[in-house]
This record gives structure tokens, C-alpha cells and sequence, in this order.
């Protein structure tokens, strides 16, 4: 609508082609069939945001798929097998040129070098009482034959050895070899037979804490959880209390418990009888200011404000306590609908204000004390879970070599006791409740706001 | 009592040698001339010469010191501030006082001997000192800023002064409500001013003022019968029981700050057994568990 129309004055032609003009252009951009008049209208007529692909891309054609690809059951041959068998396998053919050379896996086929060694020698250099030379010579055969497969050589052999023994003797003979057939004994210093020996002891203890690991017992595994886990917290007052700068008073109690878990490791120690490191670092030097007196360094002015004594109080009562701590203390103060800084300090109400931080700092305490217990029963869990039966346990057990039977007789004994100790896990877990912990205690706190 | 002071105590500029934004005075007023003035005004001494006590001499009996006693003085100290409303200008808006006044408007000057207002240096003459009390200074302005107050004490009581600092509030904290010339914006905080150790002297002289808190002596102490109070039609003007704005002075009730706090250490209290039985409750089961096992 225009003043022409308002004026009722007919329209002038010229306008009229004007506008036609544009119009074809518009019309040939028109909307592409299924595409809904909304969608359209959204990004009609207006330039792409994003870069739209080149047409003389979509036409070109991929020009690598010049060769032709098939797939043959086509026989070869492996230069590691020694009895040319001829074997057949499926081969990518490109361009009908099958592939030639040797079966690629052939190089994984590797093999010992098991020293000879002869009746001279042996005479020399490798007589021991321990062994005669037919089992020595069975030994060496069975090296050759398995690969130094030691597991294997001591289930095929003929007397009763320990995969230790055995490996023992390939190896000191091996070496004594080396050795003796060298023209001098640094040039073979540096062979990893010479420079390494194989230690007997070594290896039997090794094997023998290994088992004794993979046959611990939950009890054994939670007791070591619950060492590890008050060495943690240990740790981590240490560190606090060395952070704070504190007086001797707090560092030296720390120092106590942390020698008396120390000295017995081992020893069952009962968790209610932690001298909870945490609590000990606060309750000292929360003991050792009376709430009534005030600070030396104030009473030497002659004049003070009460809220100048309150203030230097508060800190003395918090000195144990990280920023963190403090904070929260202050957070729980307004919680409770406690002013932070008292309105009305008179000294009555400054002592009480005082022994309720006091009690506010205990009662985090506790909280953090409740959080390790829950992280640890929890821990003692999640092992318990992993043990459940049918675990990794009982196949590594096979692999435990046979020279062990004798000392797993123990361990069968306290299996035993193991097998006691899953039938009470459940329960044990079913009283423990269900830690209602971390989410649900500062609810907790709220509600009773 | 000094005078309210009107728009001519801001009119005297300052030039902007502070850090604070100028509060009382209009900054573009700034004149060579009221420079000058202020600065002498400024260095003059804190402490005018009390030399007529400083040369009293003290017997034995009057400087001997109590041990483990404090004498404390409850006093609140802070401003009202009224707005003025139609007859408020750009730089006058407000009209407001800061005093230091006993929690029970008591009359203070029984310890306070001189109390010094240091006032935002773009007032006229900043350092205000109040000889007798009431202790207070009544000025206008338009900004707010803290105030310090130097309290300086009669000698025998104690030859250091306390410091204490105000911000003043002219503008009420909820916008809601909307300015009024009836009711002043009140900001006051309770304190008490401790004296520990305090002389015999001292302690005899305030045993039985009503501004005092006098712990019991310990046994076997005597003391000198207390003295008659002195100046007694001066005490009379010295209280503030009858102030022109003791309407407005707040109550401060420390029964109700007890209960509150008595409350609250309950819901500890309650908390920490409750924590405590839980962690007995963790610690438990798996005792019972090893001393099963070792059967």
C-alpha cells in the first residue's frame, strides 16, 4: 500500500516492469521438489553457509582401481618346514601375478642353538655330582627338541627335576661351554649366559613368593589393604602437618603411630584401634589452649577488643587445619545459622562460639575419618569381588611348576580356610551396610539443619 | 554536644591527595587554599598534651597491677544517617552521626578521656577529637567511607589507645524499600573494650560503675573501699541514656546469642555421636569376621 493506493490513483506501468525484471531470476531458483516450503524458506535464496562440492569433483572417477584383485586357494611351500608338505592356503592375487618367495610366516620360525658338547669336555669341564652324564645328554636332547620349552622338557623328563634344576643345569653347562671354548675370558664377558648366570635361589624364591601371592587368602588381601591404606593416611598427615609449619607437638604424635604400625605390619591391626592420625593432629593443640584465658600476646597490651581476642583465638584453634578445613567450618557456622563472627562478643558467648568451632573441626574430622573407613571397606570389596570363585586365581595355580606341590601342601591347608572365609564374605558384607556414605551423609547434615 | 554540621562543614575542598574516592566534597571544588588549611589540620598531634595527669604521681598502692583480671567495658560504636530528603543536594544528601557509646549508654568518659574521629580527608578538618562525651561527631555529606576512631583512655586506666574502624552507611542494604527521611539507615557494632591487668587503683575506681564488667577478685586480694563516684552532675551529662537518637540505638542481647549458639553445638554434638557410632559400626564387622577366621 502505498500513497497511490490511499489517493485511489491507478498504478503506473513502469513500477510494474521494474518488478518483473527480478522475478525470473527468483523463479529459477525455485524450490526443488520435496524439499518443504519451510525448509526452504529458512535457506532459500541465500548463499550456502558451508562450501558446496565442486560438480567436476563428483565426476571425476577414482582412477587408482586399475588392477584386478582375486582371491586363490593356491599351494606353497615354507623353507621353515624340513619335510616339504605341501600345504594350501588362501592368496590375494592382484592381476592374476600370484605373490612368490617364501611363506611370509617362515621367518617366525626360529630355533635354539643347543651347544654339543664332548665326552672330553664333559670330562673337563662339566662333571657334577648332582648329575650324570645320561641326564645331562636327555636334558640337552630335550633342550633341542622343545625349544628350551623348560616347562615342557621337565613334564617330559624322565626323573623327578625342578624346572629350576634343570634350567640350572642347561645354563651353568651352557656357560661353563662358552667359557672353556673361548680363547680368552673377556671375549665372551660380554655374552648374556656369562654376564647374567642363572640363579638358582633367586628363581625358587621368586616362584615361591609368586604363589604365595596368587594364593593369598581375602583375609591376607584385606588385611594388606587396610595396612596400605593407613599408610596412605599416615602419609598424607605428614605431609599436612609438615605443610602447616605446626609446632613439634602434633609431627612427634604422628611419628609415634606411624612407628608403632610400623613395627607390627604383620600383626592384625584392629581398625577401631587406629590412633586416628587426623583426630591426634587437632586434639593436642585444641587441648592445650584454654578457651577462658586469652592469648599472652594480648593481655601484654593492657587494652584490647574482645573481637581482637576472639579473632586470635579462632586461628589458634584452626592452626592445625588446612584453608580448606577452615573454610568448611565457617561454611558449617552459617549452616547452622550461627553468625561467623559473633554480633554480640561478650566473653561468654566468645567461649561458647570457640567450642563450637572446636566441635565443628571434630565433627569434620570424623566425617573424613568415616570416609576412609568407607573408601577402604569399599576397597576391601571391589578385592573380595575379583576373588570371587572361578577367578584368575585358580589358573595361575596350574601354572605354579610342579617342584611346588610339595610347599602348596600349605597353602592347600589354608584353602581351607579360604573356602571358610567366601562362605562368611557375604555376610560380612550384608552387616557392614551397604555404606550409605557419601551421597547420602551431607544430606544428612542438611536435614538436621 | 557539637553541632549537626550543614553544607558548609563540606564545602571546603580538597585536592584528591587520598586514595579514596573523595566522599564528602565535590571534587572539581578543589582549591589550592583548603589544601593548605587541611594539611595543618591533619598534622596536627593526635594526642593533645595531657600532661596534668601525665604529672600526677602514682604511689605504689596505684600502680601495682592485678593479675589475671580484666575489666571489660561493653560499648557499641557506629552511625545513623538520615536522608534529607527534599532539602538533599547533589553533594548533601544525608545527614549523619558516629559516636561510641556504652552497650547500656552508660557514661563512658569514666575510662575514655579523648575519643578522635578521623574523618575522609575531603571533609573540612577530618581529625575531629571529642573531649567529653557523649563521644560523637554529627557531619552531611553524600559518600560513604570508613571511619576510624582512636579511643585514648585516662591514665590510670591505660596510656594506649584503641583503635576501632566504621563504615559508614548512608544508603539502606535492601533497595526495596524506599528512602525515607523518618528512618535513619543504623549500623552499629557491639564490643568490649578489655582492660587486662588493670592497676588497683584503677579497679577501685570503676568496681561500681555501671559501665563496667568487674569479675569477682580472686580471695585474699583487698582492695582500698571503692572511691565515691566523682563528677557526678558531669556523669549525669555524660550518658546517653537520654540521646536525641537513642530511639534508634540497637539492642544488643547476648541471651539470644547464647541460644542460638547453645542450638547449634546440640546439632554438633548430635552429629558427632552419630558419626561415631557409624564408624564403631564400620569398625566392627570385620573384627568379628578375624576372630572367626582365627578359630
Amino acid at each position: 500500500m502505498d500513497a497511490k493506493d490511499i489517493l485511489g490513483l491507478p498504478k503506473n506501468s513502469f513500477p510494474v516492469i521494474q518488478e518483473k525484471k527480478p522475478r525470473p531470476p527468483r523463479d529459477s531458483q525455485r524450490r526443488p521438489d520435496g524439499v518443504h516450503r519451510e525448509v526452504y524458506a529458512l535457506t532459500g535464496g541465500m548463499a550456502p553457509l558451508m562450501p558446496t562440492i565442486e560438480v567436476s569433483h563428483l565426476k571425476r572417477k577414482p582412477t587408482v582401481d586399475k588392477e584386478k584383485i582375486s582371491w586363490q586357494w593356491l599351494p606353497f611351500t615354507s623353507s621353515a618346514r624340513t619335510d616339504n608338505l605341501q600345504l594350501y592356503h588362501w592368496v590375494r592375487v592382484v592381476n592374476r601375478v600370484p605373490p612368490t618367495g617364501d611363506y611370509s610366516f617362515a621367518k617366525y620360525n626360529k630355533s635354539v642353538e643347543v651347544l654339543k658338547y664332548t665326552d672330553e669336555e664333559y670330562e673337563k669341564h662339566l662333571a657334577d655330582p648332582m648329575w650324570t652324564k645320561e641326564e645331562t645328554d636327555q636334558l640337552f636332547d630335550l633342550c633341542e627338541r622343545f625349544d628350551l620349552r623348560f616347562v615342557v622338557i621337565a613334564d617330559r623328563f624322565p626323573t623327578s627335576r625342578s624346572v629350576e634344576e634343570l634350567k640350572n643345569r642347561y645354563y651353568s653347562v651352557t656357560r661353563a661351554l662358552i667359557v672353556a671354548r673361548a680363547p680368552s675370558p673377556a671375549d665372551v664377558s660380554g655374552h648374556p649366559l656369562v654376564k647374567e648366570p642363572f640363579n638358582l635361589a633367586h628363581e625358587i624364591e621368586r616362584k615361591r613368593a609368586l604363589s604365595s601371592v596368587l594364593s593369598q587368602t581375602k583375609q591376607q588381601e584385606r588385611r594388606e589393604a587396610e595396612i596400605l591404606a593407613e599408610a596412605k593416611r599416615i602419609m598424607e598427615s605428614r605431609m599436612a602437618s609438615k605443610s602447616s609449619e605446626e609446632v613439634e607437638l602434633p609431627v612427634t604424635s604422628i611419628d609415634n603411630g606411624g612407628s608403632e604400625k610400623a613395627a607390627a605390619p604383620g600383626e592384625s591391626i584392629s581398625p577401631s584401634a587406629n590412633n586416628n592420625p587426623s583426630s591426634s593432629n587437632v586434639a593436642p593443640p585444641a587441648a592445650a589452649i584454654d578457651t577462658t584465658s586469652t592469648p599472652a600476646s594480648l593481655r601484654m597490651l593492657r587494652v584490647y577488643l574482645r573481637t581482637h581476642a576472639l579473632e586470635q583465638m579462632v586461628q589458634a584453634v584452626s592452626s592445625t587445619a588446612g584453608m580448606r578445613t577452615i573454610k568448611r567450618v565457617d561454611q558449617t557456622l552459617q549452616d547452622l545459622g550461627v553468625h561467623v563472627k559473633p554480633k554480640v562478643p561478650t566473653k561468654s558467648v566468645c567461649a561458647e562460639h570457640l567450642e563450637l568451632r572446636k566441635e565443628i573441626l571434630t565433627l569434620l574430622n570424623l566425617q573424613k575419618q568415616l570416609q576412609n573407613k568407607e573408601a577402604e571397606v569399599s576397597a576391601n570389596r571391589e578385592t573380595s569381588f575379583t576373588e570371587a570363585p572361578g577367578t584368575p586365581k585358580r589358573s595361575y595355580r596350574g601354572d605354579v611348576d610342579r617342584p611346588f606341590i610339595p610347599d602348596s601342601v600349605g597353602f592347600g591347608g589354608e584353602r581351607v580356610g579360604k573356602r571358610d572365609h567366601k562362605r562368611k564374605a557375604p555376610g560380612r558384607t550384608m552387616d557392614a551396610p551397604p555404606s550409605p556414605p557419601q551421597s547420602k551423609r551431607p544430606r544428612k547434615l542438611k536435614t538436621s539443619d | 554536644m557539637p553541632n549537626p554540621a550543614t553544607a558548609a562543614a563540606a564545602a571546603a575542598a580538597a585536592p584528591s591527595s587520598s586514595s579514596k574516592k573523595s566522599a564528602g566534597d565535590p571534587p572539581e571544588s578543589a582549591g589550592a587554599g583548603a589544601g593548605s588549611v587541611q594539611k595543618a589540620q591533619r598534622s596536627k598531634p593526635a594526642r593533645p598534651s595531657d600532661d596534668a595527669d601525665k604529672k600526677l604521681l602514682f604511689s605504689e598502692e596505684q600502680t601495682k597491677r592485678l593479675k589475671d583480671v580484666e575489666i571489660s567495658f561493653p560499648i557499641v560504636y557506629g552511625t545513623i544517617s538520615f536522608w534529607l530528603g527534599k532539602k538533599a543536594s547533589e553533594y548533601n544528601s544525608h545527614k549523619w552521626t558516629v559516636y561510641v557509646r556504652g552497650a547500656t549508654n552508660e557514661d563512658l568518659s569514666v575510662i575514655v578521656k579523648r575519643a578522635v574521629f578521623q574523618l575522609h580527608p575531603s571533609f573540612n578538618n577530618p581529625t575531629r577529637v571529642v573531649e567529653s562525651a557523649p563521644f560523637e561527631v554529627s557531619e552531611s555529606g553524600w559518600g560513604e567511607f570508613e571511619i576510624a576512631i582512636s579511643l585514648f583512655f585516662h591514665s590510670d586506666v591505660c596510656d594506649k589507645q584503641l583503635d576501632l574502624y566504621h563504615q559508614l552507611k548512608l544508603y539502606p542494604e535492601d533497595d526495596s524499600a524506599p528512602q525515607s527521611t523518618k528512618k535513619p539507615v543504623v549500623i552499629e557494632t557491639y564490643d568490649e573494650v578489655v582492660f587486662s591487668e588493670p592497676t588497683e587503683a584503677f579497679f577501685a575506681r570503676v568496681q561500681n560503675h555501671p559501665a563496667a564488667v568487674v569479675p569477682r577478685l580472686p580471695p585474699g586480694l583487698s582492695l582500698p573501699p571503692p572511691a565515691p563516684l566523682e563528677h557526678v552532675n558531669e556523669k549525669k551529662r555524660g550518658d546517653t541514656k537520654d540521646h536525641a537518637l537513642s530511639q534508634w540505638f540497637m539492642n544488643f542481647s547476648e541471651a539470644d546469642e547464647l541460644l542460638k549458639l547453645a542450638a547449634a553445638r546440640q546439632q554438633v554434638q548430635a552429629h558427632i555421636v552419630k558419626l561415631r557410632r557409624q564408624l564403631t559400626k564400620i569398625d566392627g564387622p570385620p573384627q568379628q569376621s578375624r576372630a572367626a577366621s582365627g578359630q
